[in-house]
């Protein structure tokens, strides 16, 4: 008894630590980025003289990461409607529903599931490039949908199993179709899910840089991720100013962190316990 | 559709007429009484996702196997049998890569352990559990490309790691720019970044475990480290294995924001990842078949150390 407590004391001491380090990085590029080129070459640690905003203004406008940001929020808003809405008609279907080849389609959502993006990625650009898809707006929320699908849907069928047949046969007999019950019942029945898994899908797409590098290509259609990626070169000489444009682009994240945290947690862990 | 075909004159001519909810609730007594529309539904409904999951995620697969076995450039088309898979390991390279792969696996117990030990600290309620928690599994929401992008201004050669390191009398670290530690550098960063991921699926197994057996054993006067090997770690197994897999997997596919921004996969080519290589041949060198055929190995290697991993834990369960 009194071992385990003084071991928990004793564990305290390195979990400090670790969350510290876990911290610091960003506090370091949030301190540099408030600093003048000048202070940072004397002295990286020492904090910024004060509040300066200028090295954020400075990405903000000359990298252009007002265009990447508004490409991120398109392509991430439309993959991630597309995701919850299918996924959700899915899991439905998958869940509550009985027809022939269910089973089937469930298990092949399920191998889809480890499919890993590289192992497709040369024939899926190569037929996203015969399709005239390929450095637009709908080939990348088309191509984020098709990665996150087979996670929402499991994710979605899941959650609507937990949901006791009788309240869908109470709504059918009370007239619905079966597009009905979907409508009316699923879809506000599963908002929790839906919440959780379209804020875990929201920062897939979000983070992702390797899909949106290989489907759109050009300068004027990158996503913020893949803005970011280019800010090195071109601020190789004002560190501050790379800084700001880094936690310009991490900015959304952390607020998005800072709301749903259980969300996001929820999402992460589903499908751990259960197997 | 594939019910169009099993209609019956009876139920077709059940179904003329305006569909009232009356005469639905009626006649909806099974599924063998419901209209076409009504049986069609389930199938509408799965429709979009299985269609955008067959012809974007299990069509490519097929097609990715059958691209790796033909040629590149002035071949392109044609078969060439085994070529690509030849060329491929007498790449240095990909071997290179494939090394790396090798020390993924070495790493991995540590990326599991890590988070194991600290979830069961927090689980203990470690003063300050509560705030470690959230502050863990922070990174963990960053993209890599940002998480790469902060880690080249703290490992920069004239950076403040290596300031650190003056302090106390340590020689400057290249890094990110020698071969012989660029890779553990990266790999660093990777386990920094996403521990928090298994720390908080570990945690949503210990929910699951049961309380008064740890309390038994404290009772008992069971020390920490015995308390974990012999109550914490059987009744985990099962979040053990899902955590030892989705590790290698998140090693084996997630890394490329992280090479690319921090190391481009030098120096001297000491950080290639199969991804990174894919990525590479692809887009890079236009060799996209011998990609393919490297793709091909790669999703060989994660099926094979996805089934090992999960034949050794379920062994070790059994021993317990």
């Amino acid at each position: 008894m009194n071992a385990l407590r003084a071991g928990r004391w004793l564990a305290a001491i390195p979990m400090a630590a670790l969350a510290i380090a876990t911290v610091y990085p960003l506090v370091f590029t949030a301190n540099v980025a408030m600093k003048t080129r000048h202070e940072y070459v004397l002295d990286r640690f020492a904090p910024a003289e004060g509040l300066r905003w200028d090295a954020f203004a400075t990405a903000w406008a000359s990298a252009d990461m007002g265009r990447y940001l508004a490409n991120s929020l398109i392509v991430v808003g439309g993959a991630v409607a597309l995701l919850l809405l299918f996924g959700s008609m899915a899991g439905f279907a998958l869940s509550q529903l009985r027809f022939r080849g269910s089973r089937a389609l469930y298990l092949a959502c399920l191998a889809a599931l480890f499919i890993p993006f590289q192992v497709i990625m040369v024939p899926l650009a190569r037929t996203m490039g015969q399709a005239g898809l390929v450095d637009t707006y709908p080939g990348l929320i088309l191509a984020y949908t098709a990665q996150f699908l087979p996670f929402t849907v499991f994710l979605m069928t899941s959650y609507y199993s937990g949901i006791p047949a009788e309240i869908v046969d109470a709504a059918r007999i009370d007239g619905n179709s079966a597009y009905g019950v979907y409508g009316r019942i699923m879809l506000p029945l599963g908002r929790p899910a839906l919440l959780s898994v379209g804020i875990l899908n929201a920062l897939f797409c979000w983070n992702d840089v390797l899909i949106a590098l290989l489907l759109m290509p050009s300068a004027e259609h990158r996503t913020l991720m893949v803005g970011v990626t280019s800010l090195r070169g071109q601020y190789s000489a004002d560190i501050p100013t790379f800084a700001g444009g880094v936690l310009i682009a991490a900015l959304p994240v952390l607020v998005l962190y800072l709301c749903f945290q259980r969300q996001i947690a929820t999402g992460v862990t589903a499908g751990s316990t259960k197997g | 559709m594939p019910t169009a075909t099993t209609d019956s004159p009876v139920r077709t001519a059940l179904r003329t007429g305006p569909v009232t909810p009356r005469r639905r609730a009626r006649s909806g007594r099974g599924a063998a009484g419901r209209s076409r529309a009504e049986r069609l539904a389930p199938y509408v409904l799965v429709a979009p996702a299985a269609l955008i999951i067959a012809v974007f995620r299990l069509y490519p697969l097929g097609l990715g196997v059958n691209f790796s076995f033909t040629g590149d450039g002035d071949r392109n088309g044609q078969a060439v049998g085994l070529d690509n898979y030849a060329a491929l390991f007498e790449d240095p390279l990909f071997l290179a890569s494939m090394k790396n792969v090798g020390l993924l696996v070495l790493l991995l117990p540590v990326a599991v352990a890590i988070p194991g030990l600290l979830a069961t600290f927090i689980y203990l309620r470690v003063p300050g559990h509560r705030v470690y928690r959230s502050v863990y599994f922070f990174p963990a929401v960053l993209s890599p490309v940002i998480i790469g992008a902060i880690f080249n201004l703290l490992l920069a050669f004239d950076g403040p790691a290596n300031a650190l390191l003056g302090t106390v009398g340590l020689g400057p670290v290249d890094w990110l720019g020698d071969p012989d530690i660029a890779m553990y550098a990266v790999v660093g960063v990777h386990i920094w970044a996403t521990f928090g991921m298994a720390l908080v699926v570990f945690l949503a197994g210990f929910a699951t475990l049961d309380a008064s057996l740890i309390d038994a054993a404290r009772v008992d006067g069971a020390s920490l480290p015995r308390v974990v090997r012999h109550v914490i770690v059987p009744g985990l197994s099962r979040t053990i294995q899902f955590v030892v897999v989705t590790t290698m997997i998140g090693m084996l596919t997630s890394m490329f924001g992280l090479l690319y921004v921090m190391t481009g996969g030098g120096p001297e080519g000491s950080t290639y990842l199969p991804e990174y290589y894919i990525w590479f041949q692809q887009g890079q060198m236009g060799r996209p078949a011998l990609a393919s055929a490297a793709s091909t190995v790669l999703f060989c290697v994660m099926l094979v150390v996805g089934l090992a991993q999960i034949a050794v834990l379920r062994r070790a369960g059994r021993e317990d």
